[in-house]
């Protein structure tokens, strides 16, 4: 078991990140209760949070509580590109960064001391460059463990620094509610309320049997590694991704054929985006489809050459999106998402002919490269104008768009 | 029914209807072949819907005319497995069977219900008729290049287009494209243009080949394509839709040709290969006067071999898949092959040097930064 003998993890979060970027952005926001999501809450600053605002509510209760709230509506491009620069910052500050979402990862500092200096001036350096460079305030928690980085984090927000000594582990884990653990949700937390346990000084002393039969097996066990700390699990970087995917949720209303082809279209080019600016090519395109009653399905398809080109990839998603329609006309769609499968790194991306379109190749690219430069809304398909951009990222910091200069030589070759 | 056909005969005909012998058992008929005995001979029918093939026997004694449909596969096997000699079919309407005798063997075989079974298309009306060699051998060449997928439809066919003295076939699966033009002898009658499915074609150079066909006779029924060749008839549907304009894919002009001896290139694609697995690409580097063939496959191993080559210029790297470039070098068939190029992400073309009007172009693979 590999548990470094130094508090060298950081758990570094931006603090509130969408409505962060939205008060940077606009400093008339600044100071007062911003909601992100006008439907549910997809984010609310700190100055809502005071009033009970919380994430994943919907919109109706979230505006009772807080009247005077300022809601605005989500821009995903700013908070995409808000992330690659927060992520940037900590590539500079630690060789192994472990992007957990995209405001959120774990470093691991250890070893730096002779260049870097400690973890702990390390996290002082990181909360301040983040701040000057980007805008944002995070908070950082600093531990042995990934875990215990975590706890930290979450009881320093918003705005702090936390460092958890390891002889100070246990006087500062038992006093927090059993809620603060890492992998503890509400239904767990019920379960062990029922029992009187509250803290984790409580949980700490039962036996992991015990503990078991309370909350199962697998929770059981993970529960009680928690709570003693033992949390082996190694900061990993640029673990490579096995699918690439985006999605849309469609609310209720039926849609016409034409308006699902339009948003396929746009899932597709986000998708393929992504792959070629991370030099991933792939054979299997999966739809993904969530009916009028929210049950789910998939549709996938595999392709005889692993590709990244938009055309292909489109051609494939739309034929499994005609062959789901007849479903689709009978139960209704309330999301439509694509994932493209069987990644392979490939020394390189197979080029097509340009079939359809004249220098569709080119086209791809150079699409790519004024994205790149622009942000994601630059350039839109006009099939999906005035159509706002509702595709939410399933994006994670270690697979955004690597700029890569299009003409330059130095982009051929390893 | 009640005829008698010598075993030699029927099984050949079995094993070569029974490639249109339906493998999916959605429709039970689908997988019977038909035999129709009748005007002296017996004509053996099979499809899956896609493709037909329809093949008539003379050698035969017919006693009662009749039509019955027999499980394919398991009669073709039956009959294969009889000892040599003649074998004699006879309905048994009241059994619903067919008894198959030859030697002391006898076999009672039930029959499927025949009136399931489509109708194929007969080879009549206006024909257009191309020679049998040229037209197989132009298949071979180019049907490779079609696509296997399904999620393109338009591109599992070959484009054959026959006007005047030319003829015309064009496939591609949009990494490349391969494009044959053969002198006709003599120029055809009507003009002709279809996007045929690979797979028919395929079938038709194969029974062209086999049966040493002279001559195939062409008739386009609506939505179909009917062949005729030494007494067999190949039928399939044509595959909807506009071919790509393939014309403006292929570049006017490139910025370099280098003329290769296209044996030991292919030797050297073939073998460098080895060590392009898993999607790693083949790389050629052209550099003054040379040709270095490499490929390396992370984690098990690199490969090169060099060749001289007349090229001059800036040093130029260009990587392919290793099958579609050692299926492009098979395709042409002359002793030196042209290569042209213009840059590592625009496509490359294979062409025999001497008069033949093959052209087989192929896109690269950009390399990873």
């Amino acid at each position: 078991m590999f548990v470094p003998g130094e508090a060298s993890i950081l758990h570094a979060d931006v603090d509130a990140f969408f409505a962060s970027v939205e008060q940077r952005d606009d400093p008339r926001l600044r100071g007062r209760p911003v909601i992100v999501g006008s439907g549910v809450v997809m984010t609310a600053s700190y100055e809502a949070r005071a009033f009970g605002v919380r994430g994943a509510m919907g919109g109706a209760q979230a505006r009772r509580l807080c009247p005077h709230a300022v809601v605005v509506e989500p821009r995903f491009s700013a908070y995409v590109a808000a992330s690659r620069a927060v992520f940037e910052v900590f590539e500079r500050a630690a060789p192994v960064v472990e992007a957990l979402s995209m405001e959120e990862a774990f470093l691991d500092v250890s070893g730096l001391g002779r260049i870097s200096g400690s973890p702990t001036e390390i996290a002082v350096r990181l909360r301040r460059d983040v701040r000057e460079w980007v805008g944002l305030s995070i908070t950082i928690g600093v531990a042995r463990t990934k875990a215990l980085a975590k706890v930290a984090s979450g009881v320093a927000k918003p705005d702090g620094l936390l460092v958890v000594p390891p002889e100070r582990e246990r006087d500062f884990l038992h006093p927090l509610a059993v809620e603060r653990l890492w992998g503890v949700g509400p239904a767990t937390a019920r379960k062990l309320h029922e029992r009187g346990i509250t803290t984790v000084g409580e949980l700490a002393r039962l036996t992991e049997t015990a503990l078991v039969s309370i909350i199962g097996r697998a929770a059981g066990r993970h529960v009680h590694a928690l709570a003693h700390n033992r949390d082996p699990r190694r900061v990993r970087s640029g673990r490579r991704r096995r699918s690439v995917g985006s999605q849309c949720a469609l609310g209720r209303s039926s849609r016409s054929p034409a308006a699902l082809d339009g948003v396929v279209v746009g899932l597709v080019d986000r998708v393929t985006r992504r792959m070629r600016a991370g030099g991933r090519i792939g054979r299997t395109v999966v739809l993904r489809l969530r009916f009028g009653d929210f049950s789910r399905a998939t549709r996938s398809r595999t392709i005889s050459q692993a590709t990244a080109a938009t055309g292909t990839i489109l051609v494939t998603a739309r034929a499994l999106l005609a062959a789901a329609m007849p479903t689709i006309e009978r139960r209704g769609v309330t999301l439509l998402g694509i994932t493209v499968t069987n990644l392979e790194a490939g020394a390189g991306v197979q080029l097509e002919l340009p079939l359809e379109h004249p220098d569709r190749i080119a086209l791809d690219a150079a699409l790519d490269e004024v994205r790149a430069r622009f942000g994601s809304a630059a350039l839109t398909r006009a099939a999906l104008l005035h159509r706002g951009s509702r595709l939410s990222a399933s994006l994670l910091p270690g697979d955004r768009d690597r700029r890569r200069p299009m003409s330059s030589g130095g982009a051929a070759g390893r | 029914m009640k005829l008698s056909v010598p075993r030699d005969s029927l099984s050949g005909a079995l094993q070569l209807v029974g490639r249109a012998v339906s493998s999916r058992g959605t429709l039970p008929s689908l997988g019977g072949i038909l035999l129709a005995a009748g005007e002296g001979r017996l004509t053996l029918r099979a499809t899956d819907m896609e493709l037909g093939i329809t093949r008539a026997l003379d050698d035969v004694k017919l006693e009662r005319d009749g039509t019955v449909l027999l499980p394919g596969r398991l009669f073709a096997d039956v009959v294969r497995s009889l000892p040599p000699g003649q074998v004699a079919l006879e309905l048994r309407a009241e059994q619903r069977d067919v008894e198959i005798a030859a030697g002391g063997a006898r076999f009672h075989l039930r029959t499927l219900p025949a009136e399931d079974f489509p109708r194929l298309p007969e080879l009549d009306g206006e024909t257009a008729k191309l020679p049998g060699e040229p037209l197989s051998a132009t298949i071979e060449l180019v049907a490779r290049a079609a696509s296997r997928d399904e999620v393109r439809p338009i591109l599992t066919g070959v484009l054959v287009q026959a006007e005047g003295e030319t003829l015309t076939m064009v496939a591609t699966d949009s990494y490349r494209l391969s494009v044959k033009h053969t002198k006709l002898e003599s120029p055809v009658a009507q003009p002709l243009e279809a996007n045929v499915p690979a797979r028919a074609l395929r079938e038709l150079a194969r029974i062209v080949a086999a049966e040493g066909a002279n001559e195939v006779e062409i008739a386009l029924p609506r939505n179909q394509i009917v062949f005729g060749a030494a007494g067999v008839v190949v039928s399939s549907r044509l595959i909807e839709g506009q071919f790509p304009s393939w014309r403006q894919l292929v570049p006017e002009s490139f910025e370099h040709e280098v003329r290769l001896p296209r044996e030991e290139f292919l030797e050297i694609a073939r073998r460098i290969s080895q060590l392009a697995q898993r999607n790693a690409p083949l790389r050629l580097a052209f550099a003054e006067g040379e040709l270095t063939v490499a490929a390396e496959t992370p984690d098990i191993g690199d490969a090169s071999e060099g060749m001289p080559a007349p090229y001059s210029g800036e040093p130029l790297e260009i990587a392919f898949n290793p099958q579609f470039l050692v299926e492009g070098i098979e395709s042409v068939g002359s002793e030196e092959l042209a290569v042209q190029l213009s840059s590592p992400l625009r496509p490359g073309l294979l062409r025999p040097v001497d008069g033949e009007d093959f052209s087989y172009l192929v896109m690269p693979i950009r390399l990873n930064a």
